[in-house]
This record gives C-alpha cells, structure tokens and sequence, in this order.
C-alpha cells in the first residue's frame, strides 16, 4: 500500500468502508429475514446502491481508483440498482408469485386482472392520494 | 494508522466473501423462480464489492477494470433474465 497518504483521506477511507461493509451486511440481513420477493428486492437494492458506492469512495480516498474511474462505478450502479429492482418486481408480479399478509394491491384493481391473493381494495378505504 | 486501515480492508473482504455464500444458498433453495434470480443479483454486487476491496487491498487498479465490467454485465443479465421471466419469451 502507499506509504504517503495523509491521515485525513485515510480516515474517510475508514469510514466508508465501516458504513459499507455495514450497509451490505444490513442488504444480506434483510435479503435473508423478509418473507417474500417484493421486500426482499427492497433489502437487495441497499447492497448495491449504497454498499459498492461507499466502498468505491473509499477506493477513491486510497488512491487505487481514479476519480473519473469511480464516478462512472458509482453512476452505473445507482442507476442499474433501482431499474434491475424494477424489473424484478414486475417480473415477480407477472408470474403471480403472492405477496405475504399484502394490505391493497393497487396494481390489480387498475388492471382489471386482480390476482387470487390479492382483493382490490375498496375506494372509500383508500388514502387520500 | 496505515495498518487500521489494511486491516480494516481485509476484515471487509473476509466479511463480503461470507456474506456472498448467503445468496447463493437462497439460489439453490429458493421459493420462487424470481427469488433465486434476486440471489444470483445480489451475490453478484457482493462480487463487486469483493473485486473493489481486492484493488484497495492489493493495490492494483485492474480490479477496478473488473469491477466496471461486472456491474455492467450483470445488470444486462439480470434485466434480460428478468424479461424472459416475465414475459416467458426473450423478445
């Protein structure tokens, strides 16, 4: 490793890779405790935008990545994480895999093809929206 | 201080090759088609984060090159595995 790297860019190196590794943690944590897919792509969708970002800044503050470099990491990832979740999500809705103890399902009473879990929710109970 | 520091970076890199190993067991037992594709998502940021710690702990920036090329293609690859999914045909 580099021997001359001011203690200032290695503490935030320190840090974001604590706050990383702990995000990524959290995403696996979630991925594995919550009942179904559509929860878990919320827990899913931390690892990558928050846990590669941080550790990609960190690389950024150690030297061993260029700026450019990190930027276009960090860019690629906050921008593939949300769409891939979405993806997923509509993917999982498609093929009808049921959603556990759901409250409303917006989605079926718009498009008419409501799924056998899931009872439109009446309009009076609907929030003001 | 330098060496909190590569501990630290080693520690992580210990930490996230373990944490892979928890969506690839969700792949092999999942419940439902789109489950199993989640894992292999998810273990393959994990493998991003493996590749990024690698470059900090060696120092070598082609890691980072690698990393690029992984999140790329995995997203590529899992949104086209998810169409098919859907849709039940590629295009």
């Amino acid at each position: 490793m580099e021997a001359t790297l001011d203690p200032v860019l290695q503490v935030i190196a320190l840090l974001a890779i604590v706050v990383g590794s702990f995000f990524s943690l959290i995403g696996v944590l979630g991925f594995v405790r919550l009942p179904d897919v559509y929860t878990r792509l919320h827990a899913a969708g931390k690892v990558s935008v928050f846990g590669a970002a941080l550790l990609a800044l960190a690389a950024v503050a150690v030297g061993s990545l260029g700026l450019g470099k990190a930027l276009v990491l960090i860019a690629l990832l906050v921008i593939a994480g949300p769409a891939v979740s979405h993806a997923l999500a509509s993917a999982a809705y498609r093929t009808g895999v049921p959603m556990t103890n759901a409250m409303r399902d917006d989605l079926a009473r718009r498009r008419g093809r409501s799924l056998p879990f899931a009872q439109p929710s009446d309009p009076s109970s609907d929030l003001p929206v | 201080m330098e060496n909190i520091l590569n501990n630290a970076i080693a520690l992580a890199l210990i930490g996230h090759v373990l944490l892979i190993l928890i969506p690839l067991w969700r792949v092999v037992r999942g419940q439902s088609p789109v489950d199993r594709l989640l894992g292999v998502e998810l273990a393959s940021v994990l493998i991003l984060c493996v590749l990024v710690l690698i470059a900090m702990f060696t120092g070598q920036d082609i890691y980072m090159d690698v990393a690029l090329i992984v999140a790329a293609l995995s997203f590529i690859g899992t949104l086209a595995l998810a169409k098919y999914l859907a849709d039940q045909r590629m295009f």
